[in-house]
């Protein structure tokens, strides 16, 4: 027993120095936050039905959101501040600004305050909560193993998909939110991590719940081409309805951060009881209402009811969100849209009914619309209706209704909702347009010619002579197999006091004299490489000068970039001369 | 990059993880069973209530409740069938087909569910399609009282060929159940009015005479046993069965009958135990009325003929032999007249060249 213990312990060991930690880790994520999420929509779903049950009176459905939400809203302000909202803008607030850090208090206090709050009715959604309860699970976990801040932000987005996947039960699209919305990188190196922590965390969920999708469509598909034109109607009215949305929530958010301090603990009341008021009336527009949204997927619609229940519902959600209470907009944007989506889709099947389908596919359709136009993420949200639905047939006018909202949502509110959301909190996160600014800055455009190379047969001695009164501080060396490392000056000189008359090669760590060492570590940059990634490589290898090498031969040395260069093309420095064209590259 | 905490830790937390997933996993199955359970009841709650509902026959607050069922608990058989009854109730008959069409998808042998699909297309006019939907019901599988619920959907379908007309499908249906009717009297009633529907007026003058076997005062039963008589031509029974009826119930309608088979009797030459004088007058009458209601439509020959035949003096010796050449060429006139034309089916003149040309 003792052995088998201290093999364990070993393997351990081996593992916390390996690569493969951040793998194991996203499987144990993803496990663990799949079944929290789960923990959490049951736990949700079983409150709401004790606070209303069967044949309870109407006055329950006022009382409860505001004794709910004065409940919640207090827990927020005294112990949990960073739970309050949706959890989006948070979890990337950690990811950027804050290493990663999520507190394990933030985590309990989302779980249960926004459990609680969404169980009274508030209309708001439990997917942005998931999210940041997910990242945050994977952000405790992570500390507490001793990793060091750049894994702990590796697994952040990990604890993302897990929840996303297991709320949603969509694993693909929970792997393109997580990298097109918290990342704002669809080519971002945690693409491994965050699928096996997505897929892990969905089969816990089927596991647990067994395999049943968010919502039961039948198979809708294209009644005539024509209908591509409703379609496009449906866009054009998806995205001004999301831009009314986001505008009427930012307003309303605005303005409530402009009360006093003292009533931050009491605003969320207002959200409880706007809902309450209109839910007295309206019981669809109350909760998340995935409930009605299936209803109306499967064609029950009603244009005059749909209509309310799509305008009654962007002033509930926004109301409770703009007050301080905890609960996210994914699940309203789908309410929303679906709405929006049947209430197009009833008036052009009345008009037109030979040519359109019927509402059900309007809804489907403006789930995604909405998503798209509020969320902005246009292609998370063509996947993830797929995977909510199952119905492939849809795609295409889903593809262009989405288009046109997120064109339109962009047009009319450029900034998105998350990113507004963290400027009124005074956060200022990374967009994904300043990050492709910083990459569109590439090698080539501070690259310059190479220096003489220096021979690996040559003596150090020699070489240093060579290089003295040169202008680098670092030389490429090259022979006839290309490029082999490169030296720095100070190298050349502390080696040539003591072995003045030893080889360049064997100075690079050449084991056979012939043959340049291994080309993996030979330290380089591409001309189309970004110049961020050029000063990581910098600091990583200790060079002020890198060799700019051919994609296609990694030996061939197409020149050189200097740090001074570097700086001069971010206008910190006035750059060197001698600098390459970067369409004489291209040629070359 | 290395871990910067100690093993111990590192190991600690691993643990902590594996018992958060553990306990997590234990509570997550207990909320599931939880909801499981409490959703089941709520599920089954709205279905009754929907049940309810559509047995008041207010069908779109039953489609609510039912829908709201479904929502809860899909894929339950029961919810599907109750919600497509309601939607079948309410008009919505694409919606209605739609629903039945899931169920039949998954058990195409479910009864109740072949049925209501049937009733859907009869709504929607596709008769055919329906009476196939019917006898799929009628050989599909009933959750309980299988032998009754097929009956009565061989009943449905009988009323609904009898809507149709559809005498022979009408008839093989009868005969298919006819051991199986039940040996109520409105049923045995119904049964022997269908089959006089269909076309089988003996076997609907037995089922009658049965009856009055048990019920010699039933006026129905007489009622009927006439009307099979009628069928058969036996007017003189007929008009006895109806006498009885209105013995029995003087409000009865068979007075309007009884004066058909009264007048048809009065007109009839064939009538055995006629006086030679009393054929000929009839046969004579029964041409002259044949003429006047042919004339129109009829060749000039045949009507000249007639006419000849009608002014001709006759001789107490020729009676019979002319009685029978009036009767023959009134038979001759009706049969060559064109289509359409002439007097109602229901016609006294009708009725006795019909039985005399058999």
């Amino acid at each position: 027993m003792r052995r088998w213990a201290a093999k364990i312990r070993e393997r351990l060991e081996e593992l916390r120095g390996s690569d493969q930690l951040l793998l194991v880790l996203s499987l144990v994520i993803g496990a663990l936050v799949g079944l929290v999420v789960v923990a959490f929509i049951l736990l949700t779903g079983r409150l709401a039905a004790r606070m209303y049950p069967a044949g309870g009176s109407g006055w329950r459905r006022v009382l409860v959101p505001v004794l709910g939400s004065l409940s919640t809203g207090y827990l927020l302000w005294r112990y949990f501040p960073f739970a309050r909202g949706s959890g989006i803008p948070q979890t990337k607030f950690a990811l950027f600004v804050n290493d990663g850090r999520i507190s394990i208090r933030t985590v309990f206090g989302k779980f249960f305050c926004c459990s609680a709050s969404l169980a009274t009715g508030i209309a708001l959604g439990r997917e942005g909560p998931s999210v940041q309860v997910g990242a945050g699970i994977a952000s405790v976990v992570a500390r507490n193993l001793g990793l060091n801040a750049r894994q702990v932000k590796a697994l952040v987005p990990v604890g993302c998909a897990a929840a996303l996947a297991a709320a949603f039960n969509t694993p693909i699209a929970a792997v393109l939110f997580s990298l097109e919305e918290i990342m704002g990188d669809l080519h971002a190196s945690v693409l491994g991590s965050v699928v096996l922590s997505s897929a892990t965390s969905w089969m816990v969920l089927h596991l647990v719940l067994g395999d049943d999708p968010l919502f039961h469509v039948p198979g809708y598909q294209l009644v005539h081409p024509a209908e591509f034109g409703v379609y496009a109607v449906l866009g054009i009215i998806g995205g001004l309805g999301s831009v009314a949305f986001v505008k009427l929530l930012l307003g309303l958010r605005a303005w409530f951060l402009r009360q006093a301090k003292s009533t931050v603990w009491a605003q969320p009341i207002a959200g409880g009881a706007a809902v309450g008021i209109m839910g007295f009336f309206v019981p669809e527009v109350m909760g998340v209402g995935y409930n009605n949204v299936d209803k109306v997927l499967n064609g029950n619609a009603v244009l005059k009811m749909v209509v309310i229940f799509a305008v009654l519902k962007i002033i509930a959600t926004a109301v409770c969100y703009a007050s301080g209470n905890a609960g996210g907009i994914f699940g309203p944007a789908l309410f929303i849209g679906a709405m929006m989506g049947a209430s197009v889709g009833s008036v052009a099947h009345t008009l037109f009914p030979h040519y359109t389908a019927g509402p059900g596919a309007y809804a489907l359709v403006g789930m995604g619309t909405a998503f798209a136009g509020i969320v902005r993420t246009p292609l998370t949200s063509v996947i993830m209706i797929f995977e909510v639905t199952r119905d492939y047939n849809i795609i295409v006018p889903l593809m262009i209704s989405n288009l046109i909202a997120f064109f339109i949502s962009y047009r009319l509110q450029h900034e998105p909702i998350y990113e507004a959301l963290a400027h009124q909190d005074g956060v200022h996160l990374p967009t994904a347009q300043s990050r492709a600014g910083d990459e569109r800055i590439q090698v080539r455009q501070a690259m310059r010619a190479a220096p003489p190379v220096l021979h690996p047969d040559e003596e150090i001695g020699m070489a240093l002579n060579q290089v003295r009164d040169g202008l680098f501080d670092a030389w490429p060396v090259a022979g006839k197999e290309g490029l082999w490392g490169m030296v720095k000056s100070a190298d050349l000189e502390r080696a040539a006091a003591t072995v003045p008359h030893e080889t360049l090669a064997k100075m690079l760590g050449s084991q056979d004299p012939g043959a340049p060492p291994d080309a993996e570590q030979l330290p380089h940059v591409h001309p189309d490489h970004s110049l961020s990634l050029a000063l990581e490589r910098m600091g990583a290898t200790g060079l002020n000068a890198l060799p700019v090498v051919s994609r296609g031969n990694v030996r061939e040395l197409m020149g050189i970039v200097l740090l001074g260069d570097i700086l001069g093309a971010y206008g910190l420095g006035k750059p060197g001369t001698g600098k390459i064209d970067a369409e004489e590259v291209d040629k070359e | 990059m290395l871990p910067s905490a100690t093993g111990g830790q590192f190991l600690r937390t691993l643990s902590l993880v594996a018992l958060a997933i553990a306990v997590t996993f234990a509570v997550d199955t207990f909320l599931a069973k939880m909801e499981q359970s409490e959703t089941r009841v709520e599920a089954a709650r709205l279905y009754a209530q929907g049940r309810q509902l559509l047995a008041q026959g207010r069908y779109a607050e039953a489609a609510d409740s039912l829908q709201d069922a479904l929502t809860i608990q899909r894929n339950n058989r029961d919810y599907e069938l109750a919600l497509a009854q309601a939607q079948l109730g309410q008009g919505q008959l694409a919606d209605a087909a739609a629903t039945l069409d899931r169920l039949l998808t998954a058990d195409s042998t479910n009864g109740p569910a072949n049925l209501n699909m049937a009733r859907v297309l009869v709504k929607q006019g596709k008769t055919s399609q329906a009476i196939s939907y019917y006898h799929r019901a009628v050989y599909g599988s009933w959750p309980d009282d299988a032998t009754g619920s097929r009956l009565n959907t061989r009943f449905e379908l009988i009323d609904l060929l009898a809507q149709q007309n559809s005498k022979e499908e009408l008839l093989g249906e009868l005969l298919a159940v006819e051991d199986q009717f039940p040996h109520d009297l409105p049923t045995r009633l119904r049964m022997g009015q269908l089959f006089l529907q269909a076309g089988s007026a003996s076997r609907a003058a037995v089922v009658f005479q049965q009856i009055l076997k048990e019920h010699p005062e039933n006026a129905a039963a007489y009622s009927g046993l006439g009307e099979s008589e009628f069928a058969q031509a036996d007017y003189r029974a007929a008009a006895n069965d109806f006498s009885l009826v209105l013995r029995l119930n003087p409000q009865d309608h068979a007075a309007a009958r009884l004066d058909l088979c009264e007048r048809v009797l009065a007109l009839d030459p064939t009538r055995r135990g006629l006086d030679p004088a009393e054929r000929f007058r009839r046969s004579h009458a029964l041409l002259e009325m044949t003429l006047n209601a042919v004339q129109p439509c009829s060749s000039s020959e045949l009507v000249d003929q007639a006419r000849k035949a009608l002014d001709a003096k006759v001789t107490s010796a020729r009676r019979d032999a002319r009685a029978e050449a009036d009767l023959d060429l009134a038979e001759e006139l009706w049969q060559a007249r064109a289509p359409g034309c002439g007097v109602p089916p229901q016609d006294p003149l009708v009725l006795v060249l019909t039985r005399a040309a058999k």
